[in-house]
């Protein structure tokens, strides 16, 4: 069984087998602008070890991006590569700074699946975003109503995810009672094998398209959107900016105008009271974050009793930013860290301490989000590591 | 089987088999350290003696060993069995430097005397390699003063990865103007270019296998060298009413593996001046 069921599982895993990884890094601040006390910002766009992102302001705008731990130009933390079958753990973190007006501060890290370029600032209609949906997993059917799963290309066919709404692909025919460019919701068996259900209702209630006929001919693929979290199970996005350049003069209201749910719902959208961007929002900051009226957590708010993001079908603003971009992050959060006091390093232990062992999936693109207790100075240091373990 | 399958095994080891060593150590720097910048004790006196990165022919690899070059006392090798760090306990009885985190690492090779005077590219001699960690996968550079310097160039390293991808490039990294041998010269708290203890790697990397070159960008006063360093363990001592005290199964647990004739020394970031304190310790390892 993959995993860690006892004590006994971790010690021989850490030491006979030696299934383990240190990560060892330093992130600034950063470059830019003065963090605000009760701002959110995202390190990645910081330097040190891994260094500055070149990544979340490139490629082709509003079209879904997936991120993974070896993207180039990515530089989220390694944490070791990929493990599967077996399932990988963060165990221990620690996180300190030297640098004065630092602390208090609270780091968050996250896995970042993949994000929405937005270069349309002056647009204040939705904006439409393209999500297409990527070859995942080649899938095979030996067993009636069963398939089974392999991994392809980046993605790890272990990640999929109960109840993700997949599609189909094949070179040549499907096995009967399944078809091309229709919506099927995974009903997981096993890390390698799963059932197909027509809805997401027949999923949850394990009632499987009835696959009657053989293999069929051909190379299968399942497709999905998202590398990770699949379903979009607690998946959480946040808006940052991401360019060098300041976003321009505005202080519009952010909205999501149209998400998918993680019950594959479409048509959510961001509940009132909305977000309010900052004006010219510099490189790094979590573009709606702060302690004014209309100012929030990381996170963009979910429409009530929505737990997590599918994906993000329209983004909205509602007056200009004059100028500049921005990026829509869909993100999992995994461990937060609080750093005190100037010089006294954050220590967590994940197993005894506090203990959670934040999954790591294969592929997952590890990066910081800090909270600002007071006005961080620009390339302020964090410098910390983090233990993975994996059985 | 080398290491343990179960708790029982870890015990066993301990409380039965006598398979378990006890070592103190000490170290009095005598260096006017400041705060936020970090520093390496390796040089400092005390027990173990001081191990010098300035001891051997500029630029050339120059392997670190137990055997060799001392470092922390863990115990003889072990091969076929593994050993591993069980518990750790730090104190200070100074205040000023306090609260200090501290970083035990294995230092594995290093390249004395990186003149920075001079511009243009100094190109190492690998005579020597990586005899522990061999692929590099997860070791890290650290810079070291060896001399006093001006500071406030900036500089760039030329290394293989720990995939054997040769002619990977740190980002430039600033020279702190801190001018006290011992201080890693890559530490900074807010500075363009500011990096914490190690180097920071080319996108993508994740250790380093060799170093071919470093290139300053300008001249600066100073010398140093780069060490290659395997981080195993991180500890706090926060203030001087109370030694630190980890024990690497329960209270952080990762328990790290020492690999045969480990160097271990500490790297640390005092909040004021190290002159004159003593830090000292005690280290328990066990092999199974």
């Amino acid at each position: 069984m993959a995993g860690f069921s006892s004590m006994d599982n971790f010690i021989n895993a850490a030491t006979t087998l030696n299934q383990r990884w240190r990560a060892d890094w330093n992130k600034n601040f950063p470059p830019t602008t003065t963090g605000v006390q009760g701002q959110w910002d995202c390190l990645a766009r910081g330097a040190g070890n891994p260094p500055a992102d070149a990544l979340f302001n490139t490629g082709t705008a509003l079209v879904f991006q997936p991120v993974y731990d070896n993207t180039t130009n990515g530089t989220s933390i390694w944490h070791g590569g990929a493990v599967n079958p077996a399932y990988k753990s963060i165990i221990n973190a620690s996180a300190f700074t030297a640098a004065a007006t630092v602390a208090p501060c609270v780091l968050v890290l996250v896995d970042i699946l993949g994000f929405y370029r937005v270069t349309a600032t002056t647009t204040t209609t939705a904006q439409a975003t393209t999500n297409t949906q990527m070859a995942f997993a080649t899938v095979t059917c030996g067993t009636t109503n069963i398939l089974t799963t392999a991994s392809t290309g980046t993605n790890y066919a272990i990640n999929l995810f109960p109840y993700t709404r997949v599609q189909f692909t094949t070179t040549g025919t499907l096995p009967t009672g399944l078809s091309t460019s229709t919506d099927y919701f995974v009903i997981k068996l096993t890390d390698s094998t799963i059932s197909v259900g027509s809805s997401y209702a027949n999923a949850v209630a394990g009632t499987a398209v009835s696959i009657t006929s053989g293999t069929g001919s051909g190379t299968h693929t399942l497709n999905t959107l998202l590398p990770r979290y699949t379903s979009g199970a607690g998946v959480q996005s946040f808006w940052w900016a991401t360019n060098a350049t300041p976003l321009g003069a505005g202080t519009p209201n952010c909205s999501h105008s149209n998400y998918t749910n993680s019950k594959q719902t479409s048509g959510q959208v961001t509940p009132t009271v909305l977000p309010v961007g900052k004006t010219a929002c510099e490189n790094g900051a979590i573009v709606y974050s702060g302690t004014a009226a209309g100012k929030y957590g990381p996170f963009m708010p979910l429409a009530a009793g929505d737990s997590g993001t599918a994906q993000i079908n329209g983004i909205q603003i509602s007056t200009t930013w004059t100028s500049g971009e921005f990026s829509v992050a869909m993100c999992v959060p995994l461990l937060t860290l609080p750093i005190t006091t100037l010089g006294v390093a954050s220590e967590r232990d994940l197993i005894n301490q506090i203990p959670s062992m934040p999954r790591v999936y294969d592929g997952a693109a590890l990066y910081w989000l800090i909270y600002n207790g007071q006005n961080t100075p620009t390339n302020s240091a964090m410098v910390g590591h983090l233990d993975f373990a994996w059985n | 089987m080398a290491g343990f399958t179960k708790i029982k095994d870890y015990v066993d080891t301990s409380v039965l088999n006598g398979a378990e060593r006890y070592y103190s150590w000490k170290k009095s720097p005598n260096q006017a350290t400041t705060q936020g910048i970090w520093f390496d004790l390796s040089m400092s006196p005390g027990n173990p003696i001081p191990k010098y990165w300035f001891d051997a022919t500029p630029l050339t690899a120059m392997n670190v060993a137990q055997s060799t070059d001392g470092g922390l006392m863990h115990g003889s090798n072990v091969t076929p069995s593994n050993k591993y760090l069980k518990e750790l306990m730090a104190m200070c009885v100074t205040a000023a430097p306090l609260p200090m985190p501290m970083i035990l690492c294995d230092y594995l090779l290093y390249y004395p005397t990186i003149d920075d005077s001079v511009s243009g590219a100094q190109t190492m001699i690998n005579n020597n390699v990586l005899t522990r960690y061999t692929s590099g996968a997860g070791v890290q550079m650290i810079a070291i003063s060896e001399a006093t310097r001006t500071g406030g160039q900036s500089f760039t390293v030329n290394y293989t990865n720990s995939s054997g991808t040769t002619n990977r490039n740190t980002p430039n990294i600033l020279e702190t103007g801190l001018a006290v041998t011992g201080s890693l010269i890559s530490s900074a708290q807010t500075s363009t270019y500011a990096a914490g203890p190690f180097l920071p790697l080319q996108a993508g990397d994740t250790g380093v296998r060799s170093v071919q070159s470093v290139t300053m960008n300008g001249p600066d006063v100073g010398l140093f060298a780069i060490v290659l360093v395997k981080p195993l363990a991180q500890f706090n001592i926060r203030g001087i009413d109370a030694p630190v005290e980890v024990d690497y199964l329960k209270d952080f647990p990762v328990i790290p593996q020492i690999t045969d004739d480990a160097f271990l020394s500490f790297l640390c970031c005092p909040q004021g001046s190290l002159s004159g304190v003593l830090i000292l310790g005690t280290i328990k390892t066990l092999f199974n």
